[in-house]
Parts: structure tokens; sequence; C-alpha cells
């Protein structure tokens, strides 16, 4: 990551933090939904992005995350170690559902990763001393580091601060030989093991990192609700996850940031405009059309979401991706050479 | 000549020191989309009857705004608005939707001190101790699948099945009666729970393990659009709707409408007079009509206008204790209004149910059977007393 995107970074984090803690709970809770979306899109946009392998299991991911978490702050244990949990363990899980694409590939992974959301909403609901089944585990609110979070403003800092930790991360490791080989992979497997990379081992690695991080978002979605719901963890979460990062931008760096806030506040602006016009019940009922329109909309005129868009107006912003991310996968581009601008 | 001027003055002074008539907020999510919003006349009947009381003086002499936000029975949306109605909106009392959300809620609308009325029925948030701001109208699903099955057990039937969804509206109240052993009591069997996904289309796989049973009721513990579902594939496989009783969501005209002679004999437990009865409520929604627009025209409509009514009375008696104008401080305007609210007793709904009493924060437990003859619900007996 570049000193500029380094700055972009922590400049939109304390922007997000001050309007969270300045503008009242509502306004928090906000900035919490798209700290936590843009943590479980940038965990999908490692898997779906940059390593190319479709996964519809994000949401069940949270999930694992979000009851991990919420049994271990429940025992007591600090929520910083109880978010680690929740990474922990959604790695494992991801690592499971990543299993099949050892040997499976497009859409026939894709189809396994459904069965795995579905098993996992399954066990959600039936495996009682754990979740508590259909009614959920209601989440006492933990301490962080000491710190309690029994509100939504003091759930803002770690949130973002976890967020600007993950997204370093990730920058970090899409310069590394292994991020690099996701990119290889992604465009090509064949031409992937003809340079001598471990196709399988890649894949299961962008899982694991994935996976922990969508553990992680679960974790705070446990904590930012008081409550782990199966109702919460569906397959509509899933369809969420994979419109942000096709939305923002798939396989670049700011797109799950862009596309986790377009996707959350939408909703909200379509909701206020209607009620400024007084036609929200209309808007309401139009607001999955909405969704769905724009994702074909950007498929077919601009594959490369909003950063594309966003880039094209400022040509040398936030729409630079450096980690050799050209476009949506399977479009041609020679990958840039990963490093600063 | 010169008292004129100084008379016009002084007017104006004294309505320039007037104090400015507070904001009253009430905050209402309903599933305007979603899978039940087929019921979701009662969020509509709530806002429009606080628009009547405006068009009508308002409450107390002040307006009510009534902000009516879709929930659409997804949990973290209706936990989303529920902070933005207690945050943001101010509301002084807020009315929300699904058994999740309100079972989710609980804790924090203690500790925000907000009274909430809820359209769950699930006795788990009842509980005016443990949870002295919620409030329901009308009789818990246990009260309501108990009143159903003292009604099989009166007229000989052994054998009940109750079909569910696998959410928490489903299994929630399902798991609290037959923990209750009221089932054994009454010296019925359960021959079986049959679950089923909540938005299912097809439902023929269940209708067929249903027969196999062969109960002498199935007990529906859902809303009017999963009862289409299971009315519709019953039939399919040749069982009749007589054998089946709903709760109180699934009293819904676009049953028969939909389902025409596979609906007849299909009952459900009514708590409410329906739409269009000859009460006086009715004339009021009639006057209402007149200058508004109703949404839905159905007996969920007039569960929402019981409940504006039940609203509008609690901080109505609020404003009163305050000297006749809303307390500046949005704390303790709700404490008074759920105080308010606990001491309503005999309320007069204009006759869409008996009198009601919030004292056990349930405002009428009353209910009576109502049966589908010849396309609409008629009433098949008197209203019974939930749980006597």
């Amino acid at each position: 990551m570049s000193a500029r995107q380094l700055a972009i970074t922590v400049g939109v984090a304390v922007l997000m933090g001050v309007l969270g803690l300045a503008l009242g709970r509502y306004a928090a809770y906000l900035v919490n939904a798209v700290a936590i979306a843009a943590l479980g899109a940038l965990s999908l946009n490692l898997i779906i992005g940059y390593c190319g392998q479709i996964s519809f299991a994000q949401g069940a991911l949270l999930g694992v995350g979000a009851y991990t978490a919420g049994n271990l702050s429940n025992a007591g244990l600090d929520g910083a170690v109880a978010i680690l949990g929740g990474g922990l363990l959604g790695a494992a899980v991801s690592a499971l559902v990543g299993l099949p694409a050892m040997r499976l590939r497009g859409l026939y992974f894709a189809i396994a990763t459904l069965a795995a959301q579905a098993i996992l909403e399954y066990l959600f609901k039936i495996l009682d001393p754990l979740t508590n089944g259909v009614s959920g585990l209601v989440i006492t609110p933990p301490t962080i580091l000491g710190f309690p979070m029994n509100s939504d403003q003091s759930l803002v800092v770690p949130s973002l601060v976890i967020l600007v930790l993950a997204w370093l991360a990730v920058s970090r490791l899409m310069r590394t030989d292994l991020g690099r080989a996701f990119l290889v992979v992604r465009e090509s497997e064949i031409v992937a093991k003809g340079m001598g990379i471990d196709v399988s081992h890649a894949k299961m690695q962008a899982f694991l990192i994935g996976g922990f991080i969508a553990g992680v978002a679960g974790a705070l979605a446990g904590y930012a609700n008081r409550l782990a719901s199966p109702e919460a963890f569906t397959l509509d979460l899933s369809a969420d996850y994979i419109a942000m990062i096709i939305i923002g931008g798939l396989g670049t760096w700011p797109g799950p940031l862009i596309g986790a806030a377009f996707v959350v506040l939408l909703p909200e602006a379509i909701q206020r405009v209607g009620e400024a016009a007084g036609i929200s019940d209309i808007l309401s009922a139009l607001r999955e059309l909405a969704f769905g329109l724009l994702i074909i909309l950007f498929l077919i005129f601009e594959p490369r979401g909003l950063t594309a868009l966003l880039s094209r107006l400022r040509p040398r912003g936030i729409g630079a991706a450096p980690h050799g991310s050209v476009g949506a996968p399977g479009e041609s581009g020679q990958p840039q050479e990963g490093g600063s601008r | 000549m010169k008292l004129k001027p100084a008379a016009a003055m002084l007017a104006l002074t004294i309505a320039a020191a007037a104090p400015a008539r507070a904001q009253v907020n009430v905050c209402i999510w309903g599933t305007i989309t979603g899978p039940d919003a087929l019921v979701n006349g009662m969020s509509y009947g709530v806002r429009d009857y606080l628009e009547f009381l405006n068009g009508n003086g308002g409450v107390a002499g002040n307006k009510v705004t009534a902000l009516l936000l879709d929930g659409r029975y997804k949990l973290d949306e209706e936990l989303k608005i529920y902070r933005r109605c207690v945050d943001e909106e101010k509301a002084v009392v807020v009315n929300g939707w699904s058994t999740g959300s309100a079972k989710a809620l609980r804790e924090q609308v203690n500790s925000d001190g907000v009274p909430f009325m809820t359209q769950s029925f699930a006795s788990e948030v009842l509980d005016p101790k443990k949870y002295p701001y919620i409030f329901m109208a009308g009789p818990t699903y246990e009260q309501q699948m108990e009143i159903a099955l003292r009604d099989l057990a009166a007229k000989g039937g052994k054998k009940v099945v109750i079909m569910a969804p696998d959410n928490e509206y489903g299994r929630g109240p399902v798991s609290v009666v037959r923990q209750s052993g009221i089932i054994k009591k009454l010296g019925l069997e359960l021959a079986d729970t049959v679950e089923f996904r909540y938005d299912a289309q097809d439902l023929t796989a269940q209708m067929l393990r249903v027969k196999s049973r062969n109960p002498d009721m199935v007990y529906i513990q859902a809303s009017g659009p999963q009862a289409i579902a299971i009315l519709r594939d019953a039939a399919k496989v040749g069982l009749p709707a007589k054998l089946f009783v709903g709760n109180l969501y699934t009293i819904s005209p676009t049953i028969p409408e939909q389902l025409g002679e596979a609906a007849e004999g299909f009952r459900a437990i009514q708590a409410y007079e329906p739409y269009g009865a000859d009460i006086p409520a009715m004339k009021q929604i009639e006057q209402f009509a007149a200058k508004g627009k109703v949404e839905k025209k159905d007996i969920y409509y007039m569960k929402g206008w019981m409940e504006g009514i039940a609203i509008a009375a609690a901080i109505e008696n609020a404003i009163k204790k305050n000297g006749g104008h809303p307390p500046d401080d949005i704390k303790q305007f709700r404490q008074d209004v759920r105080d308010a609210m606990e001491q309503l007793t005999a309320l007069d709904d204009g006759g869409i149910t008996p009198p009601l009493n919030f004292a056990n924060h349930q405002g009428s437990t009353q209910a009576r059977i109502a049966e589908v003859k010849e396309g609409k619900y008629v009433p098949t007996g008197d209203w019974i007393s939930a749980g006597s």
C-alpha cells in the first residue's frame, strides 16, 4: 500500500469515526454496519476478487464468527479474545468449505459453497446448546481490552481499527508471493501450475485468510446487534456481499469499502427520499428491484464497479489499484507491478 | 379606541410567550414488503388512527407525527429501525413487528425505557415485571393455541398435529405449549409437529405427512400466506379445510378469495371485529376514509386502529398528567406514557374488542373461533377468555 493509500485509508476511518461518535446512536450503528460490511466484503474480495473462487457461503461464515464470539464473551472472556476466536473458527470452517475447491471448479465449486451455506444455516438452528436455536444467542455486551462495549458508539473505534488493520494486512499480503499467486490462479489455473504455483495451496490459503476476516466481521456483527440469530446469516446476506464487491469493484483495493457503503447506505437513502416525497411505501417495494438492476447494470456496463467509475473521474485518484487487479476476473490485461504509486 | 391596539399587542405577546408545541412522535415499523406483508394492515391502522386524530384536534391538542417504516421481516433491518426510532426520531412510543425482533430488543427496550407495543404475541416477551415497557394487544400465541385445543377437546377430538415455520415465530410458541403440558391435561395427543420454511411455496410433502397422522385437528401457528400454501396443498392430498385451525394471523379475506372452495370450513382464532362491522370504530374509519386512503380493509387494520386508540389514550393521559403539555425530557415523557398505558382499564376501543385493560400489558385476552362459510369468516361461538 502506498503512503497515499494509507493516508486515505486512515483518513476515511477517522472521518467515519467522527461521524459515528458525533451524530448519535443511529449514526454510530450505520458506521458500524458499514465497517462490518466492508470487513466481510474485504474477505470475499480476497476469495473471489483476487483468487477467483466463487463462494456463496459468506453469510454463514459471518454467523460462525458471531456465534463463536458470542459464546466466548458470554462465558466471560474479553471481547478481543472472543473476536480472535471468531476469526479462527471462521478460518477453520472456511477451510472446510474450501476443501471441495481442490477438485471442483467454476459453477460446481460455487454450488458446493451454496450447499455449505445451507448446511451451516441448518446447524445454526439445531445446535441449541451453542446457538440457542431459532431464538438466537443473546450476546451480553463485552469489554474489549477492558473498555465496555455497551453502546453503539463504543463499538465504533474497535470496528474501524479492525477494519484498517485488516485492510493493511490484505494490501501487504497482495504484495507477497502468495498474493501474486492468487492473481495468477484467478487468471488461469493452468498457467499458474505451469509457473510452479501450488494452486490447491493458494486456494486454501485464500479461504483460510478470507474465512478469518469473515469470522472477525461476524463477531463484530454479533456485538453490534447483541444477538446472533440464524435469520441474520442467510443466503440473502451472502448475496448482499457478492453485490458489494461487484458494485464496489471486484479485485480492487477500495472496492469492498465503496461497495459496502453503497449497499448498506442505499436503502437508507431510498427510505429518506421516499419519506421526503411521501412515497416511501412504493420505494420500499422497489428496493429489491433497484439492487438487482444495479448489479445487472454494473455487470453489463462497468464490471469493474464504482472504483473504475471513480477512477475515471480522477485518473490518479482512489481507483488506482496496485495489486494487479486490472478488472473483473477473466478480463484480459497485464497485472501491474505491485507497489506504490 | 386605544384599547384595541393594546389588546392586540397583548394577544400577540401571550401567543409569542406561549410554549411551542412539543413534537410527539410515534414510530411504527411493519412488513410493508416481505413474507407477511399480507397482515400489515395493523401497521397502517396505527398510523391512520393517529392521522385521524390529527385531523380532529390531535392528542390533547398536540399533533402526533406517526412514522411508518418497512422492516421487511428482516431482523437486522428491524434492529436498525429501532435505533432510528429511539435515537433519531425520539419516538415516545415504538410499535414493532416480529417476534424475533421483540425478543432481540427486550433488554434494550428496558434500558432505553421506551414503551414498545409489539405485533408479536409471544408469551416470552410478555412479563410486566421483567419487561415493563413491552405491551401487546391480544391473547398470546400460546393462549390462542389453548383456545383451539379446548375447542377440540370439547368436541371429542383426540389427535392434533401442529404446523409451524422453522423460525422463532413458529417454534417459540409451539415449544412453550408442549412444555406446558396442556395438551395432555386436555386428554389430547400431539401426533406430530410439522415444520416448514417460512417462505416455502410448496408444502405437499408436509401435507402428506400430516395426512399419514390422521389427526382430528391441525393447528397452524403461522400467518395468512403460509395458511394459503397449507390449505392449497392440503386440498391436493385430500385433506379438508375444516380440519385446520389457524392463529389470529390466518384470518384474512385473501384466504377464501384465493382458495375458493378449498378454504370452506377453515377456522381461525378471531380477536377483533372484522372490517365493516357495525361498530362505532367503523364510523371513525369511514370518516377517515372519506378524506384519506385506507390501505388495507381487513381485520388487521382493525387491530392497528385499536392499538392506535390505546397508544393515543396513553399519550393523552401522560400529557394531561404534565399539566397539558408534553414533558420536555423525552425519557420522562416515555416513562409517563408507559405508566399511563399500564393504567388503561376499561378503555373503549369503539367495539373492536371488549373493553381494553392493559394492567397485564395485553389489552385483551378474549378471542373466538371464526369459520369460513361461503367465502366469509363467521364466528362460531362467543368470546372466550384465554387462560380461563
